[in-house]
């Protein structure tokens, strides 16, 4: 029997009150892990990125085109192995208004190689390539909306009117995390043919592998130079930069996420150190009748935060043992579905659950520090004459 | 029956217990009042966009300006539909403009945010009357002059009264003053000519929007009818109103729904807290429930009177969290409006809605919290009285 | 003083045949069995008795607090066996008078505070429940303490606040479970002669338990329990 066995086995006396306090203790460790894992998988988003990839767009505004002859000269441009291109079509299924996905026309000949993570049998993969208005559509996508191999889907767009049909040629699925699986794409020819002259050859933005990913920055630079001095001035930036880019827009959330987790962390050190401070109040007498034994102030000091780690660990237990299928199965399922675009991948990183667990023993520890240091600062004489 | 002020009397004298506890539900309610704020202020700003007498239009299936195009010779059509109010002299009260967004350097943290640029006509203003100039002048028609709007002024590199920032490379824009519109999500644009815009974007012969004013808000199913009825132009109308509402929709239910699920959480530990609290009490005062008990007061009152003591330890909670929400006011939100894919800047605005539900919350955090402890006390039975 | 003849009034507390019983765990304890007791109105008994006499459990089921596992109980003229909670709570809140050993005052409400609680179970008005605890006050001579809380009075004077509570409803039996309890000899003494003059000048019946045979001598009679029964 040691002093910390005491102490935990001391737990055992208000079991109700202990076994509440675990309780609200793991109910902020839940929220929390759900707040932390909200945080990574928008920023992982951009870990995962491809290193080797650059982005290329028009410098001032992504709502405006790159001429389709940037794409050849992006390809001469040295250390760049392949590049491909996307135009953004905006478009919606008008049996599932609410439903919000990217359709992209692209480079059939290029655009799974640039983006060899996204994964298609190579049956469909040729056949789609074939068909001039075939689509390819994420796994996710077609799940949510009921689309299988072989339909015929019709869709409208806000940007280019008019209706679009297509095949639906083939199901991608992704092997990288990062990948969102909920995208339309299409050959860019069925949207050039159907544009006004005035209008076609232009693409959204190119995308492009390098060959030497240490150097990405550079090589973005050293295209932006090259169309420096046109009309159209571009912007290259590595995948990863171009996602984050999108974190700085929404910084403000981020913000405003991190002060409520702490407050969670706040409210859970409140309840906490509430029970502990009631325990204390109620054993001052024993506290008095160890001391008079020969026990030092430092003991029970001790005594005191190993009862309140030990009720943290299994707050933090709890946390984990209740956040996992509440972050993977739920909540992680239904983001992923509805959200994918900004969190393709949603689950409880061991990371984040490392940390939530050390917070709440580390937590426990500064809720047990006032009352602790408050019960070894008595008097022997006092805390044996008190009637708790 | 049994007199309240035991129930005042004894929360004031467990001091510490009673505090910790408050501010756990403080603390709750304080970030169930500030999402509250925020969702309220949001529907402010992009509610008080929408006018009840105006009428917009955009081409069909496009939600917001940014992707909608409007070819110009259909702009004369849409002011001659009826129902479209006209001025002193005759000519239809309404504004078709360019919208595009830019991607602008933040000041003051890291990164690019997209802002929305207005291409307007000399109309522009005068169609807005809540609109006004509170710093500088307005722009000289067919200049390169700017004006910006009050919240996002000083938020980008160049962006402030008397400062220059690029339209495009070698296009620079200068802003000759700042406008305010009643806290609208104008507020959050910049402003110049449309037809400088149109050069710099290659916007020829388009438009992305148009706004008219309508003889009386009565009128614009007429108007619809007239703006919608040739599919060849392929437009839709919407009143202004419905138009803002659908964009904020998206954000304010967004904030609400993560708001409050963030908050039940929270509420969920810091009833624990409360239940811990309430349970110790009652604990404590075995010999005064007894005692009760004995001379005659019934189970039901007892019952009652714990519930109350824990209600209005959460209700305490609640006010001191809703007077820390006060000092929200005084915090600007800026968040991406996915929609138009520009930063918008809110408000956190404090209704009485917000202040009734968030005491409403309060309280039903008391009522659970404290529903089982009291049932305890009210089992309480008399002979603890005479038990030592 | 000495053994007096029960000859005060008629029963005001009748048990026949009383039985209680309870259950520690796996074990029944009989605690009371098959006891017949009286109490004439107006009397002042001290019941005595070892612990586990039973003592405690008698003057329960007396005063309304507890129920008999079996047998009568009828005391004030109301058969109490058989009530249900709430009607007990209503029958002692008028019918019985309580001092505990403890004192048992509320410790966040005033001494005037303390007496008036048994009013507030009344319909009387504010005014008049003020006027009659400053009464009861009055006659345990504390009426300049009525602001006092508990822990700034001695203990003597907390049992005497009890007291007043105890009478302030004009109850028919005060039932005092060890009212000496803690308190030193003079402020013992003390109590004991205000229990004395309840009974001569106030006509309460009065129904004390101690196991202080000076307390026990300030009673008319002393009845003894053992066992659950009654020695004498």
């Amino acid at each position: 029997m040691t002093l910390t066995s005491l102490a935990v086995r001391n737990l055992a006396r208000n079991k109700f009150r202990v076994i509440l306090t675990v309780a609200g203790v793991s109910v902020a460790i839940v929220a929390f892990l759900l707040l932390r894992t909200v945080i990574w998988a928008w920023a992982s988003g951009a870990e995962w990125a491809a290193k080797d990839r650059v982005v290329t767009r028009h410098r001032v505004t992504f709502v405006m085109p790159l001429p389709k002859r940037y794409v050849d000269e992006v390809r001469e441009a040295p250390h760049i192995r392949m590049a491909t291109w996307a135009n953004w079509v905006g478009a919606k299924d008008p049996n599932h208004e609410q439903e919000f996905f990217s359709t992209l026309a692209v480079d059939p000949d290029t655009y799974f190689e640039v983006y060899d993570e996204m994964k298609v049998t190579p049956d469909e993969l040729a056949t789609w390539k074939k068909d001039r208005q075939g689509a390819i559509v994420g796994d996710v996508l077609a799940r949510k909306l009921g689309w299988q191999l072989g339909d015929r889907i019709g869709l409208q767009s806000g940007i280019y009117p008019g209706d679009w049909q297509f095949t639906i040629d083939g199901i991608y699925t992704a092997t990288a995390k990062s990948v969102d699986r909920s995208t339309l794409v299409f050959p860019w020819a069925y949207l050039n043919d159907s544009l006004p002259p005035a209008r076609r050859e232009t693409v959204g933005w190119i995308v492009s592998r390098v060959d030497d990913p240490a150097r990405v920055a550079d090589i973005g630079l050293a295209l932006d130079r090259r169309f420096d001095e046109r009309d159209t001035p571009t912007i290259s930036q590595d995948e990863r930069s171009f996602q984050s880019s999108f974190m700085a827009m929404i910084s403000a959330v981020l913000k405003a996420i991190n002060i409520v987790s702490a407050v969670i962390l706040g409210i859970m050190v409140l309840i906490l150190g509430n029970t502990i401070a009631m325990g204390v109040r109620e054993r001052t007498t024993e506290y008095g009748v160890l001391r008079a034994i020969g026990f030092m102030p430092g003991h029970i000091a001790l005594w005191i935060v190993a009862e309140s780690l030990a009720i943290g660990l299994l707050g933090g237990l709890g946390g984990l043992v209740l956040g996992w299928p509440f972050i993977n199965l739920g909540m992680g399922r239904y983001i992923e579905e509805n959200f994918g675009a900004l969190f393709p991948y949603f689950r409880l990183e061991s990371g984040n659950a490392a940390l939530g667990l050390s917070l709440a023993a580390v937590l426990a520890a500064i809720a047990a520090a006032i009352p602790a240091w408050r019960a070894s600062k008595l008097r022997v004489v006092d805390a044996v004459r008190r009637v708790a | 029956m049994v007199p309240i002020r035991y129930n005042v009397r004894s929360l004031a004298v467990r001091k510490a217990t009673t505090i910790a506890t408050a501010v756990g539900i403080a603390l709750v309610v304080f970030v169930l009042a500030s999402s509250l704020m925020l969702s309220a202020g949001i529907r402010k700003t992009l509610g008080t966009s929408g006018k009840a007498n105006n009428a917009i239009v955009l081409r069909m299936g496009s939600d917001a300006e940014l992707g909608s195009v409007i070819e110009e010779p259909s702009v004369p059509l849409i002011f001659a539909a009826p129902g479209v109010a006209r001025d002193g002299r005759g000519q239809p009260v309404g504004a078709a403009e360019i919208v595009v967004v830019a991607a602008m350097e933040k000041l003051g943290t890291n990164g690019v945010t997209n802002v929305t640029i207005r291409g307007v006509a000399e109309d522009g203003i005068q169609f807005r009357p809540d609109m006004h100039i509170v710093a500088g002048r307005p722009p000289k028609p067919n200049s390169d002059e700017a004006i910006v709007g009050s919240r996002i002024r000083g938020r980008f590199k160049g962006v402030d009264l008397g400062g220059t920032f690029e339209l495009k490379r070698n296009r620079p824009a200068n802003v000759v003053g700042i406008f305010e519109d009643d806290g609208s999500s104008y507020e959050s644009e910049i402003w110049v000519d449309r037809e400088v815009l149109r050069q710099t974007y290659h916007r020829e012969g388009i438009v992305s929007g148009v706004r008219v004013r309508l003889e009386s808000p009565s009128k614009f199913d007429a108007f619809r009818a007239g703006v919608e009825n040739d599919k060849r132009l392929g437009l839709q109308a919407l009143r202004e109103s419905t138009f803002y509402e659908k964009m904020s929709e998206g954000a304010a239910n967004f904030v609400k729904v993560v708001g409050m699920i963030v908050s039940i959480f929270f509420a969920v530990g810091a009833m624990i807290g409360a239940m811990i609290t309430m349970y110790a009490a009652v604990a404590n005062r075995q010999r005064e429930i007894g005692t009760l008990r004995a001379l005659g007061f019934s189970r039901t009152s007892i019952l009652g009177s714990f519930l109350l003591e824990s209600v209005l330890l959460a209700t305490i909670g609640g006010a001191v969290g809703i007077a820390a929400s006060f000092g929200m006011g005084l915090v600007r939100f800026s968040m991406v409006n996915f929609a138009s894919w520009s930063e918008v800047v809110f408000s956190f605005e404090l209704t009485p809605r917000v202040v009734v539900t968030s005491l409403a919350f309060a309280c039903g955090m008391g009522l659970l919290g404290g529903l089982f402890p009291a049932v305890r006390a009210a089992r309480t039975s008399a002979l603890n009285a005479i038990r030592a | 003083m000495t053994d007096e003849q029960k000859s005060d009034g008629a029963p005001i507390v009748q048990l026949k045949g009383v039985s209680k019983t309870y259950t520690r765990g796996d074990e029944a304890v009989r605690v009371l069995e098959q006891l017949d007791f009286e109490v004439p109105s107006g009397s002042y008994e001290a019941l005595m008795g070892p612990s586990g006499s039973g003592k405690t459990t008698l003057l329960n089921l007396i005063a309304g607090l507890d129920q008999p596992t079996a047998g009568s109980v009828e005391v004030a003229g109301k058969r109490l066996d058989g009530l249900g909670e709430g009607a007990l709570a209503r029958w002692r809140s008028t019918t019985i008078g309580f001092v505990f050993q403890s004192y048992n005052l509320l410790p966040v409400l005033t001494a005037m505070e303390n007496v008036e609680l048994p009013l507030l179970l009344t319909d009387l008005g504010a005014s008049e429940r003020k006027k009659r605890a400053l009464t009861a006050l009055r006659i345990v001579g504390l009426e300049d303490r009525v602001q006092h809380y508990p822990r700034q009075l001695s203990g003597g004077q907390e049992q005497r606040v009890a007291i007043a509570r105890a009478i302030v409803n004009d109850p028919t039996i005060v039932v005092a479970a060890d009212p000496p309890g803690d308190l030193d000899r003079k402020s013992a003494g003390d109590v004991l002669s205000l229990l004395e003059k309840l009974n001569t000048q106030l006509g309460k019946t009065i129904l004390m338990v101690t196991h202080d045979p000076a307390a026990a001598e300030r009673a008319k009679i002393i009845r003894r329990l053992d066992k659950g029964k009654l020695v004498s």
